[in-house]
């Protein structure tokens, strides 16, 4: 059953007589428990779908379709409810607060959604014990290195309980070996918690972890491979350049 | 199932600990920032808390003791014939007895009258002895009460035992009268305590008219009513048998001194509200600044699903907390400033205008007023950069501003705030009434324009940077122009430090030259005999005529002019009434006349009921040369012809009528001289002259005497020290300044760490890099100075022209030594805040540098 669904997505920039296309007429359906890993080479849009789907830019036409209900129209207040109670994020830039603990920080999206601060840092504290993190909870983002800064936003993106996690170039930052590391969590939370998530990567050997990978070229589907987990990184690579140079 | 509230209540918690941490993290910044609403909560707080107590030690002065059921005293506080009032009051059903009492209250000379101990001032009560018995009991602990028949006998409350134990029955005592030192004899002590701070000396009536040169004069009438009678009913009746031109005795007296402090207070509640206000800009100024700097955290926040709404909130927290903490440490640094100021000044109070000391008592309302006047500042100033964080895109921190839309804003900036300029312009130069808020007008319409005129003044600007920093100039012009929004805010901080430190000067230098300009004119005499107390009369003790007749006597004299003094009101306004000889006191003094000639105001004085005001009481009055008013006197209401406008260095900040000494002998009963000059004859010797003058006030101990050039010397000295004042304040809002461009120039550096690797990359040296900040901050200095000497220039003439509309008026003189010292201190201010973020600028590691986000 497809959770999320865009109906002829576009978006567009510059002068409305000379539009520039990110995203052109985009039809994508993704299943629940679904892992979906988007590339594309620069340029490509794949950002820009991300963005989309997450409700962080609005689309120029077209629809996105979450569950049942098309996003597109909701106003600011409806759209923040949907981030933060539908919608998970994991961005390169670890993008966690600096005064917060890597509990409080993972709380955040159930303390602005009105949960009670002790129940918050419980699930907060569950959240990070789910990716390695027990220990650190009361540590500062500075005080926890590249890797475990990624997965205390991994804990954030998962502690609501989302229908979607989205993750833009989550590796993008980071060493071979804590690249893994996330990565591996990621697959292990579509595993274990059948959790959709769509991630943008131009990273081969993260991609080989999806059960599906979709090529974007100016800001259109030209591949759609169902991999099921058994990709191979040389080959994906072979493909990406293959999709890059047609 | 996880439990949810209402969703702003919920996060409010969270925002305060965050809030609470971010201003944790950047300690010196948050200090800095708070410090200008600590100075504003401290100075308001400071005087809402001394103004009451002062007042209560000032009117507790002021108030007698009495056991007398009723009593009344004139409206204006002038003496009046007893045979004039008191038949009519003791006609009224249920008064039982009547008595006529003058009293005054004067501050003793404690140098040269040992004799009451340690008593700074004393109540002199003149009773007539055989009906004062019958108006209220006198239990007597030793001695005697006085008779109808005595002169020269004293009594005094038990309570002068703690001032003066010597006294004893019998003792003979010197006092200080309007006829010179006058010798007294104690008789008896009274079983009442008395006045803790001026003891009461009752002696016979007749010796008190001579004291005060009152002769047949009584100022108050009490009143004894029959057991059972209703008080206040009686009272109406007294009120309505006396007339309009009598009232209940309260704490009417020294309403003129009362009045001339709160206006003293009310300046510097201004001077706070100024503070706050300035407080508010740098608050809202950082926190532009801080929310560019988080503007990652903020997106972060609206991309995890917080609210426009929730962000508002928690920047609005964080500008409260710094309220909070503001205004806290405003209160106890406040506080430290009353117990300083009664330290200090109180010790001054009590000698120079010999007052009970200040309690300090709780006043909630100015605890009230600080915390509110405080939270709001910080709640006004966090309040616009919160809503435009909370209109942050999720996206804002992954995508730049395109320098269209900044360039777009920029030009409706200098349009905005060109505009309001103009009219500001308008104001200052439409009069006094307007001045002033053409001057903030002013300082906001810059403030507005600050972000469009970067980019010119950058063009402007930068040739002359280019003198210095041939490779790297422009390099730090192109940095500068990038965030004209945040180069704005930076110059604009800087411009409200520097317009203050050329408006302090500016006053300065106005003020000053008003007061040597009216010193000099005002003291055009040799030698100057003043009171005890200069400026507030009211609780002096002259001389009679004799004193003069004798200092015209000496050889060596040409002129004696002198001044008496009484209490009245205009319309209800308190005033200052001094009169003067019209063809003696242009001998000695001399007025500055704004409005009329001295000449023809002089001889104007001379004939009818006719006035000089000062400045002062032409603005609070609101009457004009020319016009009538109605001065309340002993003879009733009398009307007086404004014949002139006169200041002088004594009068020009208070509301003073200067009448002729005939009609004030006539219609205030006053004759008693409570200032003198003496002009030397040609060829005297000042020093023998001012020997012989200082032998003849041996008499008179109330009196000191001196060359007046001294006098003015220690006038202006002291106006001085008082001037300071200003350049205190410029400089508490020079520091603030400081740290608003030591953030712009580090978040500079850190926005643009990989450009710095770039640049290092391709060759550029360590000190070129150094140089390149330094230039940035210098060009930045540059524009804040710039406009500060601008805004400094318009809101000094504008302050100082609105001097005009309370009747100080003084010539703008064009601020040059304030304006060379802006620009130094800005240029130096720039450079001191660019040597850390230059140094870590040159020492960034190349390969991480690259490498950051």
């Amino acid at each position: 059953m497809a959770i999320l669904r865009t109906e002829s997505l576009t978006k567009t920039y510059g002068s409305p007589d000379k539009p520039i296309y990110a995203v052109n007429e985009l039809n994508l359906s993704v299943d629940e428990g679904e892992f979906v890993a988007i590339m594309g080479p620069s340029g490509s849009g794949k950002s820009t779908v991300l963005y989309l789907i997450g409700g962080l830019e609005r689309p120029t036409s077209g629809k996105v379709w979450l569950r049942d209900s098309d996003i597109s129209t909701l106003n600011d207040d409806a759209l923040s409810r949907l981030r933060r109670e539908s919608l998970g994020f994991v961005f390169q830039f670890f993008n966690l607060i600096p005064v917060l603990s890597a509990a409080e920080n993972v709380a955040m999206p159930l303390i602005l959604d009105g949960v009670p601060r002790p129940e918050a840092l419980k699930l907060a504290n569950e959240a990070l014990t789910r990716v390695g993190l027990a220990d650190r909870s009361s540590h500062r983002p500075a005080e926890l290195s590249g890797g475990q800064q990624q997965r205390a936003a991994l804990a954030r993106a998962l502690v609501a309980k989302p229908a979607l996690i989205l993750a833009d170039e989550p590796t993008g930052n980071l060493d071979s070996r804590s690249s893994d590391e996330v990565v591996q969590m990621l697959r292990q939370t579509a595993d274990d918690l059948h959790q959709t998530i769509i991630l943008v990567t131009h990273d081969p050997r993260v991609a080989a972890y999806a059960d599906r990978i979709v090529f974007l070229k100016d800001g259109k589907i030209v591949d759609d491979n169902r991999l099921k987990g058994q990709g191979n990184a040389d080959q994906i690579r072979e493909q990406l350049t293959k999709v890059a140079f047609s | 199932m996880t439990t949810k509230r209402n969703d702003w209540r919920a996060t409010v918690g969270q925002m305060t600990r965050m809030g609470l941490r971010y201003l944790n993290g950047r300690r010196l910044r948050t200090t800095l920032t708070t410090l200008s609403i600590v100075f504003g909560v401290a100075l308001i707080f400071a005087i809402n808390l001394a103004l009451p107590s002062m007042m209560d030690a000032f009117k507790q002065s002021m108030s007698s003791i009495s056991g007398a059921d009723i009593r009344f005293t004139s409206t204006s506080g002038v003496s009046f014939t007893p045979e004039s009032v008191l038949p009519q009051v003791s006609g009224v059903a249920h008064v039982q007895a009547v008595t006529g009492i003058l009293s005054r209250q004067f501050s003793i000379p404690t140098v040269e009258n040992g004799a009451l101990g340690s008593a700074a001032q004393i109540q002199l009560i003149g009773i007539d002895a055989t009906s004062a018995t019958a108006v209220r009991q006198f239990a007597m602990s030793e001695g005697r009460f006085l008779q109808a028949d005595d002169s020269g006998a004293a009594v005094f409350p038990a309570g002068i035992a703690d001032f003066a134990p010597e006294l004893k029955i019998g003792t003979v005592f010197p006092l200080i009268t309007a006829g010179g030192l006058k010798l007294y004899t104690v008789v008896g002590f009274l079983a009442e305590a008395g006045s803790p701070s001026a003891p009461e000396i009752y002696i016979p009536l007749k010796d008190a008219q001579a004291a005060f040169n009152q002769p047949g004069l009584i100022n108050t009438i009490e009143v004894s009513i029959g057991a059972g009678a209703d008080r206040e009913a009686v009272t109406a009746a007294v009120q309505a048998a006396l007339g309009d031109g009598f009232q209940l005795a309260a704490d009417t007296n020294g309403a003129d001194v009362v009045g001339s402090m709160e206006v003293g207070f009310a300046i510097f509640d201004l001077l706070g509200v100024l503070a706050l206000f300035l407080g508010a800009f740098l608050i809202f100024n950082t926190f532009r600044t801080v929310i560019l700097e988080r503007r990652h955290d903020l997106a972060m926040l609206r991309a995890i699903g917080a609210t426009q709404r929730q962000i508002t909130v928690m920047i609005v927290i964080e500008s409260l907390l710094q309220g909070a903490i503001g205004t806290a440490v405003g209160l106890v640094l406040g506080y430290l400033m009353v117990v300083g100021l009664v330290g200090v000044i109180g010790s001054m109070w009590q000698t120079y205008f010999h007052l009970p000391a200040i309690q300090l008592q709780a006043n909630p309302g100015a605890f009230v007023i600080a915390i509110v006047l405080g939270m709001l500042t910080a709640l006004l100033a966090g309040y616009w950069p919160a809503r435009a964080a909370g209109r942050t895109s999720p996206l804002d921190a992954l995508r730049p501003t395109t320098t269209a839309s900044v360039e777009r804003a920029a030009r409706w900036n200098l349009i905005a705030g060109g505009g309001l300029m103009l009219v500001s312009v308008l104001m200052l130069v439409a009069g006094a009434k307007t001045a002033a808020g053409g001057a903030m007008l002013f300082l906001i319409g810059m403030m507005i324009a600050a972000p469009g005129l970067v980019i010119p003044a950058a063009r402007l600007f930068s040739p002359l940077l280019t003198l210095w920093f041939a490779r790297e100039g422009d390099l730090a012009r192109s940095n500068l122009v990038r965030q004209p929004g945040r180069a704005a805010i930076t110059g604009s901080t800087l411009m409200i430090g520097l317009a203050v430190l050329v408006l302090a000067a500016a006053l300065v230098s106005a003020f000053t030259g008003l007061l040597e300009n009216l010193a000099g004119r005002s003291f055009s005499s040799d030698i100057l005999l003043t009171p005890q107390s200069v400026g507030i009369y009211s609780g002096v003790i002259g001389a009679d005529d004799s004193l003069a007749t004798r200092l015209r006597a000496l050889p060596s004299v040409a002129a004696v002019g002198t001044m008496r003094y009484a209490p009245s009101t205009v319309n209800s306004e308190p005033v200052q009434v001094l009169g003067i000889d019209p063809n003696e006191y242009p001998k000695v003094a001399t007025f500055d006349f704004p409005q009329g000639d001295a000449a023809t105001a002089y001889s104007e004085l001379g004939s009818g009921r006719t006035a000089f005001i000062t400045s002062i009481a032409q603005s609070t009055l609101g009457v004009n040369v020319g016009d009538e008013m109605v001065l309340q006197s002993a003879e009733g209401p009398q009307t007086y012809r404004v014949v002139g406008v006169a200041n002088d260095i004594l009068t020009f900040k208070v509301a003073v009528v200067f009448i002729s000494q005939t009609n004030m002998a006539a219609d205030f009963h006053k004759s008693e001289d409570i200032l003198l000059m003496a002009n030397l004859a040609p060829g005297a010797d000042k020093q023998a002259a001012l020997t012989d003058v200082q032998d003849i006030v041996k008499d008179y101990p109330q009196f000191t005497a001196q060359l007046t050039g001294e006098y003015r010397q220690t006038i202006v000295d002291l106006s001085a020290s008082a001037m300071m004042f200003f350049y205190i304040l410029a400089l508490l809002i020079i520091i603030p300044a400081a740290m608003g461009l030591l953030n712009t120039l580090t978040i500079n550096i850190l926005e643009r760490t990989r450009e710095i690797g770039v640049v290092r990359a391709v060759g550029g040296s360590q000190k070129q890099v150094r140089r390149m900040v330094t230039a940035e901050a210098l060009l930045l200095g540059i524009f804040g100075s710039a406009m500060g000497v601008l805004t400094g220039v318009a809101i000094s003439y504008g302050f100082i022209g609105a001097f005009g509309a309370i009747g100080w008026t003084m010539p703008f003189a064009f601020p040059l030594m304030g304006i060379i010292a802006a620009v130094v201190v800005g240029v130096l201010l720039a450079l001191f805040a660019s040597i850390l973020p230059a140094r870590s600028a040159a020492k960034l590691d190349i390969i991480r540098a690259l490498q950051y986000e």
